[in-house]
C-alpha cells in the first residue's frame, strides 16, 4: 500500500492567510492597473512595483500556500518543519508591501523589503529541500520541484543584488541582472512549478487516466535546461546564449501544451465548471502569448512583447491559479470543517461551497478584461487598456468576495 | 458460518460519498472486492481515482467505519491497490452519464 498523503495535511489556519492575502494582493494589483498607461518601459520603477505586487503578492503568495498543502501530496511525505509557514507568511507579506512601497515611493527601503522576501524564500526553499530529502520516491515531478527551488534561490539572490544596486549600495549592471532575475523567478520557479503542479492537478480534477508522459518529461527537461542557459547568458552578457535558451524553452512549452492536449483527450469529466473554463482560457492565452512572443522576435516591436507578457501573466498564470482556487480552497475548508462529520450528519459537496454566479461573474469580467487590456497594450490604445483594467478590477472584486465566502463556509 | 454477504458489505460502503464528484464509491467502481471469512472478518479491496488523492486515508477510514456498522461484523481491513488502475469504464452507467465520459 502506498504512503498516505492526508496524514501530513497542514491545518487550514496555516494555509488560509496565504490564499486570503494573495487574493487581496490580486485585487490591489488590478486596482493599480487603472493608473497605468499602455506604453511603458520595463525599467520604470512604477512598472517594477506593479510586477512585484502581482508576482510576489498574488502569484508567490498563492503558490506558497498551495505548496504547503501539495508538497506532501506530491512527495507522499510530511513537511520537514511545517510550522515555518507561520514565519514565511508575515515575512512575505511585509517584505512585499515594503518592496512595492519602495518601488513606487521610496527606493531607499527596497533592500529592507527585499531582505525580508529573501529570508522568506530561503526558508521556503530550504524547508522544501529538507522535505524532499525525506522521501525515497524519485519522479521527474519531484526532480522538478528541486530544480524550481534552486532557480528560486538564484532568482532571489539576483533580485536582492538588484535592490542593492538600485539603492546605490552595490555597483552592478542592473539591466543584465534584471534579465537573469526575471528569467530565474518567472521561468525557473513560477512556470516550472505551474507545469509540475498542473501535471498532478489537471488529471486529478478531470479524472484523466492512463496517458503517455513522454511529452511532459521532455517539457520538464527542456524548460530546466532553457532557463539555465538564459540565466547564464544574461549573467555573462551573451545575447546569443540567451536566444538558444529562449528556443529551448519554447520547445519545452510546446511539449507541455502537447501533454495537456493528450490529457484533455482522455478527460472523463466534461462538465464546464469554473475550473474547466479557466483551464481552457489559461491554455488559450498561453498559446496566444507564445504566438505574440514569436512575432516579437520577428518584428521587434516592444508593444507586441508587452502584450505577450500580459497574456502570459494575466491570462495563463492568473487563470491557472484562480481556476484552481475554486477546487483547492473548498477542499481545504471541507477537509477541516466537514470531513470529521462524514457518516454522522449531512455534509456539503465541494461544488456547493462556492457561489456559481459569483465565480461565473469573476470569470467573464476577468477574461473580457484580459482580452481588452491585451489589445490595449498591443495597439497602445489607452481606452482599450483602461477598459480592460476596469473589467479586471471588477472580476477581482468577485474573486475576492467568493474567496471570503469559501473560507468562511461552515464557520 | 458468517451470514454477512458481499452485497451487504457493498451496500454499507455505498453510503460513502466522494465529496469531489458527489457519487458513492461503489457506483464509482472503486470497490474491487470484499472478502468475508467464516469469523465475519471483512477484507475490502479498493482503489482511488488518483494516486495523489489527498483524501486517501480519510476515504479508507470512512469505508472501514461504514463496514464496521454492519451487525456482527468482525475485524475490518481496507486494502488500497493500484492494479488494475481505475478508469471510467468501471463506473456505473449513471456516473458515466453524469460525468459525460461516455
Amino acid at each position: 500500500m502506498k504512503a498516505i498523503s492526508s496524514d501530513f495535511a497542514p491545518p487550514l489556519k496555516l494555509i488560509s492567510p496565504f490564499f486570503s492575502y494573495g487574493v487581496a494582493f490580486y485585487l490591489l494589483s488590478m486596482l493599480a492597473l487603472l493608473f497605468f498607461k499602455p506604453s511603458f518601459a520595463y525599467a520604470q520603477m512604477d512598472v517594477a512595483g506593479w510586477i512585484h505586487l502581482f508576482l510576489l503578492g498574488f502569484v508567490m503568495m498563492i503558490i506558497f500556500g498551495a505548496m504547503a498543502q501539495l508538497i506532501p501530496v506530491v512527495l507522499e511525505a510530511g513537511h520537514a518543519v511545517v510550522d515555518v509557514y507561520y514565519v514565511i507568511f508575515p515575512l512575505l507579506l511585509i517584505g512585499t508591501s515594503l518592496m512595492v512601497f519602495g518601488f513606487w515611493l521610496m527606493p531607499g527601503i527596497l533592500p529592507y523589503g527585499g531582505l525580508l522576501v529573501l529570508i522568506a524564500m530561503i526558508i521556503f526553499a530550504v524547508e522544501n529541500i529538507a522535505t524532499l530529502k525525506k522521501t525515497s520516491i524519485r519522479t521527474l515531478t519531484i526532480d522538478t520541484v528541486a530544480w524550481s527551488n534552486g532557480y528560486l534561490l538564484l532568482g532571489i539572490l539576483t533580485g536582492f543584488a538588484i535592490a542593492l544596486g538600485l539603492s546605490g549600495n552595490l555597483g552592478i549592471n542592473v539591466s543584465l541582472m534584471l534579465k537573469a532575475h526575471v528569467y530565474a523567478v518567472l521561468g525557473g520557479y513560477v512556470v516550472l512549478t505551474i507545469i509540475g503542479l498542473s501535471l498532478i492537478l489537471i488529471p486529478m480534477f478531470s479524472l484523466a487516466h492512463g496517458f503517455e508522459e513522454t511529452a511532459i518529461n521532455r517539457a520538464f527537461k527542456l524548460v530546466i535546461t532553457g532557463v539555465g542557459i538564459v540565466f547564464a547568458g544574461a549573467l555573462f552578457a551573451q545575447e546569443w546564449l540567451m536566444f538558444i535558451g529562449y528556443a529551448v524553452n519554447m520547445a519545452g512549452i510546446f511539449f507541455y501544451i502537447w501533454q495537456i492536449y493528450i490529457i484533455a483527450k482522455l478527460t472523463v469529466r466534461k462538465e464546464m465548471d469554473i475550473w474547466a473554463k479557466s483551464m481552457i482560457f489559461a491554455f488559450g492565452t498561453l498559446i496566444f502569448s507564445i504566438m505574440l512572443g514569436l512575432l516579437y522576435f520577428i518584428i521587434g516591436k516592444e508593444s507586441v512583447l508587452h502584450a505577450s507578457v500580459w497574456f502570459l501573466l494575466l491570462g495563463f498564470i492568473s487563470s491557472m491559479i484562480t481556476g484552481h482556487l475554486y477546487k483547492i480552497v473548498p477542499f481545504l475548508v471541507w477537509f477541516e470543517r466537514f470531513a470529521p462529520l462524514v457518516g454522522k450528519e449531512k455534509v456539503p459537496m465541494l461544488h456547493e461551497m462556492y457561489s456559481k454566479e459569483g465565480a461565473s461573474m469573476m470569470y467573464w469580467f476577468t477574461t473580457t478584461g484580459v482580452v481588452l487590456g491585451g489589445l490595449g497594450l498591443l495597439f497602445e490604445n489607452d481606452i482599450l487598456f483602461k477598459g480592460g483594467a476596469s473589467f479586471l478590477f471588477t472580476g477581482a472584486i468577485f474573486l475576492f468576495i467568493t474567496m471570503r465566502k469559501m473560507l468562511s463556509y461552515g464557520k | 458460518m458468517c451470514s454477512i454477504t458481499k452485497e451487504a458489505v457493498f451496500d454499507a460502503i455505498s453510503t460513502v460519498i466522494d465529496p469531489e464528484v458527489g457519487f458513492n464509491l461503489v457506483e464509482m467502481g472503486l470497490i474491487y472486492d470484499a472478502i468475508i471469512d467464516e469469523a465475519c472478518n471483512v477484507h475490502v479491496v479498493m482503489t482511488l481515482s488518483t494516486q495523489g488523492c489527498p483524501l486517501h486515508q480519510m476515504i479508507t477510514t470512512w469505508v472501514k467505519e461504514a463496514v464496521e456498522r454492519i451487525e456482527d461484523v468482525g475485524d475490518v481491513e481496507v486494502e488500497v491497490v493500484w492494479e488494475p488502475a481505475w478508469n471510467i469504464s468501471m463506473a456505473d452507467e449513471n456516473v458515466k452519464k453524469a460525468l459525460g465520459g461516455m
